[in-house]
């Protein structure tokens, strides 16, 4: 137990203070998303790994955990792509180039990169579980030598909704990159792949002992997409799920993203399959 | 461990000496039937004999609304909160209260160890008193007897209606420089002071018996009778969750983000923006306050989350008593093992 003469003044910290970053690019990207590049202070850097997130603050409304998407190896700046679905997401709309954002983190556990190196990566991306996975995706792309096959699986509601279309494009003519796109209800225009996102799971080809399955989605998702790996007998531990709580403080202290007697905020957002299923609460 | 003699009568004295050391707080009288931890004016004001206030004293160290940073709209920037650290003196404490700061220290402190609580702590002495459990005390079932002096600096021990006055460390022993009310004594052991209310078992077992009671039927039984009104969790002295909020001045120029203490016990706690809701029941919930008390924590530290203040209890509107849902858990508890035993 951690006792208070145990603890140095030096050792304590600020926890709650934003740092103001600079809004460098802005795009509304589709009806409900938009997309955002800043910029630390006095150049310095984020240092996030892929799969972490941030505290994104605007004063007077709040804060509220966003996924961090680009890559740790873009280097200077960071990207987010905030879904308008809450108080502060729906004014964080009206930011634009040149605008302050406070800022918070990087906070909790992202993929463990160690263990991913050499191995064959397959990203299961439902909805905006895109948004964390493509900072995984093009850090996998920025350090291609060093992966197996990246393949990707992405579901959206209706093909409107698909996010980073332009670099789905560039995806998908890579020949280092298998990229499979399905849409629950087509329109007129589409011609790829209709269904759930689990429908593209059984004709994939994984090689069971270097295969590293990442999977955000919705929550009602992740209980289907982990049947279908396992019905395919990858194991437990080569698959990694990053979960949505409501993680307020993201110092592990304010008890809102507690999964059972995990934080979310701490322990995950990316959290391996084997970790966490025998908690309730989880899936 | 040197042990004095202090009558009654020279308690007020005690504490207009200890004001030498800092802001005195102590337990007051509020209304008929309740108390509160509050800066003495007059030391006469002071209770001695209290069974609990309706707030625990973490609200010292966590209060239940704390600014966190001011922020300018206009400006799109904020300023830092300075937070005060003049030295207090806590008075009147009972064990099981202590006990509760020492388990908030661990929640405060360990990973990211939080300035704001460390500055409130580090300039706080405490001087314990002994209590008469009445029918919601539970604390010896959690390990924490009336005597408990680990954490204070001076300790009152009701000895027939006086006090015997125990120095525990360098800066209870400062505390009493020059005041001549007391006398060396024996230490005294009391009897009689007897816990009414239990739980049947030690709680280094009661890990195990949570780790079956997920799934058991007294949750819903729980939760049938909780009406989600929060107290007691509010009123819990281990309890820390908190919510963050901002604030905006009418003018619309400025404003402040506070924090404030919130209840995995609210229907929102555990809901996300877009609805989803990761502990939609009422089941849910009661089951995840237990578990924060008795299985999650304790699992990794060792010791229960919970000081059996009864204060959960006492202040329930709903009548709901943590210590009796511990002992129906046991109950069922024993029963499946019985049945696990006879089928083999």
């Amino acid at each position: 137990m951690k006792r208070l003469q145990d603890v140095e003044h030096h050792e304590t910290e600020d926890l709650y203070y934003p740092t103001m970053c600079k809004v460098t690019g802005a795009r509304q990207i589709t009806d409900m998303e938009k997309w955002y590049e800043l910029e630390m202070p006095e150049g310095t850097s984020l240092g996030h790994s892929p799969g972490q997130f941030v505290e994104v603050s605007a004063f007077g409304i709040g804060e509220a955990p966003i996924s961090i998407s680009s890559s740790p190896s873009k280097n200077g700046k960071f990207e987010l792509c905030i879904r308008q679905v809450g108080t502060l997401t729906n004014v964080l709309k009206n930011y634009e180039t040149g605008d302050m954002m406070g800022i918070r983190g990087p906070f909790g556990q992202g993929y463990p990169m160690d263990n991913l190196f050499g191995k064959d990566i397959l990203i299961v991306a439902g909805g905006i579980g895109l948004v964390p996975l493509r900072s995984l995706i093009n850090y996998v792309l920025d350090n291609r030598k060093n992966f197996g096959r990246l393949i990707i699986l992405y579901g959206a509601k209706t093909p409107s909704e698909l996010l980073f279309t332009e670099e789905l494009k560039v995806w998908e003519e890579r020949d280092d990159v298998e990229l499979h796109v399905t849409v629950d209800q087509p329109d007129e225009t589409w011609k790829g792949n209709t269904g759930v996102i689990t429908t593209l799971i059984p004709s994939l080809d994984l090689k069971l002992n270097t295969t590293i399955a990442a999977i955000t989605g919705p929550p009602v998702m992740y209980k289907f997409v982990v049947m279908s790996l396992k019905s395919k007998q990858l194991p437990d531990d080569q698959i990694y799920l990053s979960l949505e709580r409501r993680m307020k403080c993201g110092v592990g202290k304010c008890g809102h993203c507690q999964i059972n007697g995990v934080y979310c905020c701490q322990d995950g957002p990316v959290f391996n399959y084997a970790d966490i299923k025998p908690l309730e609460e989880a899936l | 461990m040197e042990c004095f003699s202090l009558l009654r009568s020279d308690v007020p004295a005690l504490i207009d000496h200890l004001g030498d050391f800092g802001e005195v707080i102590a337990p007051h009288g509020k209304g008929d039937v309740s108390y509160s931890f509050e800066v003495v004016r007059d030391s006469s004001d002071v209770v001695l004999d209290y069974n609990r206030t309706l707030l625990p004293l973490k609200k010292m160290f966590l209060p239940p609304v704390e600014k966190l940073i001011g922020f300018s709209l206009k400006n799109e920037s904020y300023e830092q909160v300075d937070v005060a650290i003049a030295p207090r003196v806590f008075f009147g404490v009972h064990s099981y209260e202590m006990q509760s700061i020492l388990r908030l220290d661990h929640s405060m402190l360990s990973g990211s160890a939080e300035s704001n609580y460390f500055k409130r702590r580090q300039s706080s002495r405490f001087v314990g008193i002994s209590f008469e459990p009445d029918e919601f005390h539970f604390s010896e079932s959690v390990g924490v007897v009336i005597e408990e002096m680990e954490g204070f600096d001076l300790f009152l021990n009701e000895v027939d209606d006086d006090f015997q006055l125990y120095v525990l460390t360098d800066n209870g022993q400062e505390m009493l420089n020059g005041f001549d009310k007391i006398n060396l004594t024996e230490p005294e052991i009391v009897e009689g002071r007897n816990f009414k209310k239990k739980i049947r078992y030690h709680y280094n077992r009661l890990p195990r018996v949570f780790q079956y009671a997920y799934h058991s039927d007294v949750w819903a039984d729980v939760a049938s009778r909780c009406v989600g009104c929060g107290a007691c969790t509010l009123t819990c002295p281990t309890c820390f969750c908190f919510d963050v909020q901002d604030h905006v001045e009418v003018t619309a120029e400025d404003g402040m983000r506070q924090r404030s203490w919130d209840s995995c016990m609210l229907s929102t706690f555990a809901e996300v923006a877009g609805g989803e809701n990761f502990r939609e029941k009422t089941i849910n919930r009661t089951r995840h306050r237990l578990f924060r008390k008795f299985k999650y924590i304790t699992d990794e530290e060792g010791l229960p989350w919970c000081v059996g203040c009864g204060r959960c209890t006492a202040f329930c509107p709903a009548g709901i008593s943590m210590p009796d849902i511990v002992n129906e858990l046991i109950q069922e508890d024993e029963k499946a093992q019985y049945h696990r035993t006879v089928r083999v």
